[in-house]
């Protein structure tokens, strides 16, 4: 049984991976241009004649790398607060660490007014930072106001999530009222999560922190296993729950303030990527977090590429699609658990 | 003095405002199988968690071989002692080997594949509970019995001297109750594993344990062997009821053979039974 379900992992794995390279190659060829199979192959090779180069190395394939990762990182962060909290509502979104995330980077844009435009290195690598502090503040903040009877209770958890995110939520908006048009255009745009503004400096921004707690949060993968016991049981097998929680809520925290800092706040990804490759590969979560990386950047793939081509040249924001997926998504869960 | 493995000294425990005991000292005899009893309410339950570290107390101290519990790591805790809970529940998805694979999580550093130790260990388990034969089938799958076992051998795989199981029988017939009760003796006998157990029925108390201990509002107010405990006063202290006992007559094991309110003692002598 645990064979077959190696095998069937390494197959659903595989699956997920020729569905990415597919959308991959759909969004590097269509577009407002469209681009054919053997230009693309030429370009990425570097044999072409450089007809596309820009098209492709500094328009779509940034952009791609962008959602990718995003998708990665909101899936994967998704799965862990799930596994955290015990509760499979729990998502980025919902626990305020988006928003948190968002109104630090939109004070952040506040005090550096006008100077956005600008590509200089120091701006773009401050705004994941300032999401990190924003992202972090908030998740300890959630963290210690649920702290009931010495344990996380996990319904506090979500209700001060929600709470505190729409309290940050309203205080970015007010402080978005006060910017100038193109800082609030900027802002709006970025807080429905859009990836218009990829390039490739936000991608080798954000990736540090990828390297760095993705491998931390894959080795930790076992304890969320543990974590769907209950708690007296998970504490008699020694495993100092406070300590491990604080530890994977960091994490999580570092991944979603990351990939808010670049994307803006893209919803339901980190809610419905966790529940769909559980109901794909079962409870483990060796299995689950990786499979959520998959999903996570399959979907955030499509729902971009989507964006950016239906109203074409006009843009819709990512996270709208991303919403527009999953809802549906998600009332079909509603539906299922109900039966 | 008896040379204790796990003791309690002025140990004050409860939830949020409410104190459940305070000033409580107990020790455990190494080797033996101790047997909390006691009405609902009084402590039992508590007492048991708080001496296996899962829920913290309000002050006074527990030894572990004469070892502060404050000073040792969980982990280093989960290799010497572990708590059975009341009713535990897992995923239904997981398999009947997984979750007792999960036993040797105090044995390994984190990544690590299992070991040889791990491998024996695990079959051990499973082969004293009898759950070898179902190694493969989910949680969800299983009868209350089948599933108390999968849980006893998860806290067998541990391989820990120490066993504290909070209601072990709770929920299940007879015959499985019996046998569940059976695997604790017999790890008592086989490998000396120290066990302190919360149970409800008085008889299975009596037949079980080398020492029973009656607990009342927060209060040890009695402990000795079973022929010194299950009378008619120790259990009319208990429990406020009128005990009738009697000794087996195959192995002069004290037998609880009927009970009736205290207060209705003088109508029903010779009443409806």
């Amino acid at each position: 049984m645990l064979k077959y379900s190696q095998e069937r992992f390494v197959g659903i794995m595989l699956t997920a991976l020729g569905l990415i390279v597919a959308a991959i190659y759909i969004s590097l060829s269509y577009g407002v241009f469209d681009i054919t199979f053997a230009e693309v192959v030429k370009t990425l090779f570097s044999q072409g004649n450089g007809e596309y180069d820009i098209l492709i190395y500094q328009f779509r394939l940034p952009r791609i790398v962008i959602a990718g990762l995003v998708g990665a990182g909101l899936g994967v962060a998704g799965a862990v607060l799930q596994g955290v909290s015990r509760n499979g509502l729990a998502d980025p979104g919902i626990l305020g660490i988006n928003a948190g995330a968002g109104l630090a980077i939109v004070v952040f844009m506040f005090f550096y007014q006008g100077k956005l435009a600008g590509t200089d290195w120091l701006s773009i690598l401050a705004m994941p930072f300032f999401g990190l502090i924003g992202g972090l503040a908030t998740s300890v903040l959630v963290y210690l106001l649920s702290w009931k009877n010495g344990r996380l209770d996990s319904q506090r958890f979500l209700l001060t999530g929600i709470a505190l995110g729409s309290g940050f939520a309203a205080l970015s908006l007010y402080i978005t009222l006060k910017m100038d048009p193109t800082d609030f255009h900027t802002a709006t745009v970025w807080s429905v999560g859009s990836l218009f503004h990829a390039d490739w400096q936000y991608s080798i921004s954000i990736l540090p922190w990828f390297l760095f707690l993705l491998p931390i949060i894959f080795w930790k993968a076992h304890i969320l296993d543990l974590f769907q016991l209950e708690e007296s049981s998970v504490k008699s097998l020694g495993v100092s729950v406070g300590r491990e929680q604080v530890i994977l809520l960091l994490c999580s925290t570092g991944l979603v303030s990351a990939c808010v800092s670049v994307s803006g706040s893209i919803g339901f990804v980190g809610l419905i990527v966790p529940h769909l490759a559980k109901s794909l590969t079962g409870i483990r979560h060796q299995q689950i977090i990786p499979l959520c990386a998959m999903l996570g950047m399959l979907l955030v793939i499509v729902a971009d590429f989507i964006a950016k081509n239906i109203f074409a040249p006009a843009e819709v924001a990512t996270g709208t699609i991303v919403s527009l997926i999953g809802v549906p998504y998600f009332i079909y869960l509603l539906f299922r658990s109900k039966a | 003095m008896d040379m204790s493995i796990l003791r309690a000294e002025k140990l004050q425990a409860g939830y949020e405002q409410r104190t459940v005991f305070q000033n409580l000292n107990f020790s455990v005899k190494e080797g033996k199988i101790t047997t909390i009893i006691g009405p609902n309410g009084c402590g039992k339950s508590t007492l048991l968690k708080t001496m296996g570290r899962i829920l913290k107390q309000k002050s006074g101290t527990v030894f572990l071989y004469d070892q502060d519990l404050r000073n040792l790591s969980t982990r280093e805790i989960a290799k010497k002692l572990t708590l059975l809970p009341q009713n535990p529940v897992g995923p239904k998805e997981l398999t009947v080997e997984e979750l007792i694979t999960y036993g040797r999580f105090p044995h390994r550093n984190q990544g690590q594949k299992s070991s040889i130790a791990d491998q024996k260990a695990i079959e051990w388990a499973m082969n004293i509970t009898k759950t070898i034969s179902f190694r493969q089938r989910e949680l969800g799958s299983l009868s209350g019995g089948e599933r108390q076992k999968v849980w006893l051998a998860m806290a067998l795989a541990q391989e820990t001297a120490i066993l504290l199981l909070d209601e072990p029988t709770t929920y299940l017939d007879m015959v499985h109750q019996l046998e569940v009760l059976k695997i604790v003796q017999q790890l008592n006998r086989q490998r000396k594993c120290t066990i302190v157990m919360v149970l409800h029925d008085i008889n299975h108390a009596a037949r079980f344990s080398h020492e029973i201990v009656a607990m009342k509002e927060g209060h040890v107010i009695a402990l000795g062997s079973p022929q010194e405990m299950i009378t008619p006063e120790v259990l009319k202290q208990v429990f406020c009821i009128d005990a009738r006992v009697m000794l087996d007559p195959r192995d002069g094991v004290p037998v609880c053979f009927s009970y009736d309110n205290l207060q209705t003692e003088k109508e029903t002598v010779g009443g409806e039974e």
